[in-house]
């Protein structure tokens, strides 16, 4: 009993005490590099993407690497040139998912099966930079088990095109 | 029948002729929400900053002592063509009536306050008020657009895909598509479109092998995204610009992508025999909004041409280019005119944003011919405007305005397009200082 107690008071007051220091690199912020949690809650992130912000950080999070600046130039000015910037940004990530160094980065559709709920929490990761809510991780996990025929790709782009995507 | 039945009836009978939808010649059902004068409005902002002395005073070389008048827009205006002493390539015009004769030529308006910047003279032809904001980058304009006046004002509210801006370049143009009027702003903005990039080379690297989603991918797609969205406390704002429905979106990408793939090309406004190599940035943008008239028939179209700019530094290039512009213009009315929904319904507009000056600023170029500049002296606050339409709505051949008597205001097409598309009346009062042209209409 005692044992059981000690325990108890461990996990209860031992887990409040401990204490987290993370540094945190900007660029690696802005360009989406960083696999760990940037933000505790979605609710953190409250200032909008410029053009140039949303095309680099969709690229270097599909990439996995810096866009180049001429890439970079070439689709802002494309996003500009147009007036609704989610029909042509979802060109232009359309245009990223169909690449084949695009794809060596994702996970195949096996393994997103296989364990959905890990699959949910990286892509939470990778996109948004956070990890997800329970209920969160729940629910994406179900919407992928219940419609075999979901891919990673069409999940990435849901993530891409996402309001939260627009936002950090 | 007792009269009050009789009264009770005949008024619902009246009432119902108001309101009822009705079927257009086209097929097209729609909903009155004002009586409307026409169904299509477009808007070519002749810009550049264009003297009427080279426009409708027909100057050519005179005004630099330098060799014989003429007109050097016979698809827009009447009037004999250079007879020597040419800088320019003639092209055989487009049209064998020029606009003027299809329609009313304010010949002297006036662009009346405000510096005669082309920024400053869009966005006083595109929000009906003049400003005195300078060039930001990144600033939308204070005034709704004529898109916002358009679309909240309408009954039903159309969807984006019925109004289109298209510019010849990006800058500060891609923001008058919508105002940040904290009435209006995105929600009722138009598409936007900068054909030179946006369906240029970059366009075709990037996306021309694209092809769109299908439908049930789509659908997955948007499943995934509703769920993301509905965990976040926030909606895309209007970083996102205009938002066009799931169904419009769809066919605007597929018009881009057939474009980029070359599955459906662009008609050049080019005479017969003259290589594509001679299209001109204007020509492209005028070809590009008859390929979105073409497919989708918006109600609503501004388009513009700049490349007369270049008349800052070379008087003889600027004259070329507003050759090719009328050309283009022409070449765009008769386009519309073989349309089975928008001949006979659509009224097109021609304005420049403003003039240029009376003096020349010094400098000369090959041909020994001065340049101007618009630094808003009172030269470039002269300009003209031209209405052409059925002759059922528009009076023909007309010409009001003189110099010494100028009729009309740069800020009088917005309330004179609200007039044709019928949403002037739903307009809250104070927002246009503006009025209708009525001397254009029989």
């Amino acid at each position: 009993m005692a044992r059981l107690l000690f325990l108890a008071w461990v996990l209860l007051f031992g887990a409040c005490e401990r204490t987290l220091e993370r540094d945190v690199i900007v660029d690696n912020l802005i360009y989406g590099i960083d696999t760990i949690p940037v933000y505790s809650t979605s609710a953190e992130k409250d200032k909008l993407k410029t053009t140039t912000q949303f095309v680099s950080t969709a690229y270097s999070q599909l990439y996995l690497r810096p866009i180049p600046s001429g890439t970079l130039n070439d689709l802002a000015l494309l996003r500009s040139s147009h007036g609704d910037k989610n029909l042509i940004g979802e060109l232009v990530i359309s245009h990223f998912l169909a690449d084949n160094a695009v794809l060596a980065t994702l996970p195949s559709d096996a393994e997103m099966n296989t364990d959905p709920e890990a699959f949910v929490e990286l892509t939470y990761l990778r996109f948004f930079l956070r990890l997800p809510t329970a209920y969160e991780r729940y629910a994406l996990s179900r919407q992928i088990v219940s419609d075999p025929e979901t891919t990673v790709v069409e999940v990435y782009r849901a993530f891409l095109l996402s309001n939260e995507y627009l936002y950090y | 029948m007792k009269r009050r039945d009789f009264l009770r009836n005949s008024s619902m009978a009246s009432a119902s002729l108001f309101t009822a939808p009705f079927l257009l010649p086209s097929g097209r059902v729609f909903a009155r929400s004002g009586s409307r004068l026409v169904n299509h409005v477009v808007f070519v902002l002749f810009a550049g900053g264009i003297r009427n002395q080279e426009s409708v005073d027909q100057g050519y070389l005179s005004t630099q002592g330098a060799g014989s008048s003429g007109n050097i827009l016979p698809n827009m205006l009447s009037g004999a063509v250079p007879g020597g002493s040419l800088v320019h390539s003639p092209w055989a015009p487009a049209l064998s009536t020029p606009l003027s004769q299809q329609g009313t030529l304010f010949r002297n308006l006036r662009y009346a306050s405000g510096p005669t910047g082309h920024y400053n003279g869009h966005t006083v032809a595109m929000t009906g008020n003049y400003t005195d904001t300078g060039l930001n980058l990144n600033l939308n304009p204070d005034f709704p657009t004529v898109f916002e006046y358009y679309r909240k004002h309408s009954d039903p509210m159309p969807n984006a895909r019925s109004c289109w801006w298209l510019s010849t370049e990006l800058g500060p143009y891609p923001s008058l598509n919508f105002s940040r009027h904290p009435e209006y702003g995105a929600l009722y903005g138009a598409n936007y479109l900068m054909p030179g990039y946006g369906l240029g080379e970059a366009a075709v690297q990037y996306l021309g092998s694209l092809q769109t989603l299908h439908p049930e991918e789509a659908n997955r797609v948007q499943g995934i995204k509703a769920q993301l969205d509905g965990f976040f406390n926030q909606g895309p704002g209007q970083v996102t610009g205009v938002k066009n429905s799931d169904e419009d979106t769809r066919s605007i990408q597929q018009l881009y992508l057939d474009l980029l793939s070359g599955a459906d090309t662009l008609d050049l406004p080019l005479p017969d025999g003259v290589p594509s190599y001679f299209l001109t940035g204007d020509g492209a943008n005028i070809a590009t909004g008859w390929k979105i008239l073409d497919r989708f028939q918006p109600e609503l179209v501004v388009i513009n041409t700049t490349n007369s700019d270049i008349c800052h530094d070379n008087f003889s290039e600027y004259l070329s280019a507003l050759h090719k512009a009328d050309y283009a213009v022409g070449w765009l009315w008769n386009k519309i005119q073989q349309h089975p929904v928008l001949a006979n319904d659509t009224l097109l507009i021609c304005m420049p944003e403003h003039g240029r000056n009376l003096e020349p600023n010094g400098l000369v170029d090959a041909n020994g011919l001065r340049a101007f500049d618009h630094t808003s002296d009172e030269n470039s606050r002269d300009v003209f405007a031209l209405i052409a339409g059925p002759s059922s709505v528009v009076a023909q051949g007309r010409v009001v305005g003189t110099p010494l008597s100028p009729v009309g205001e740069s800020i009088d097409i917005v309330p004179t397009i609200a007039h044709a598309l019928g949403f002037l009346d739903a307009i809250p009062p104070g927002m246009l200082p503006g009025r209708v042209l009525n001397e254009a209409w029989t």
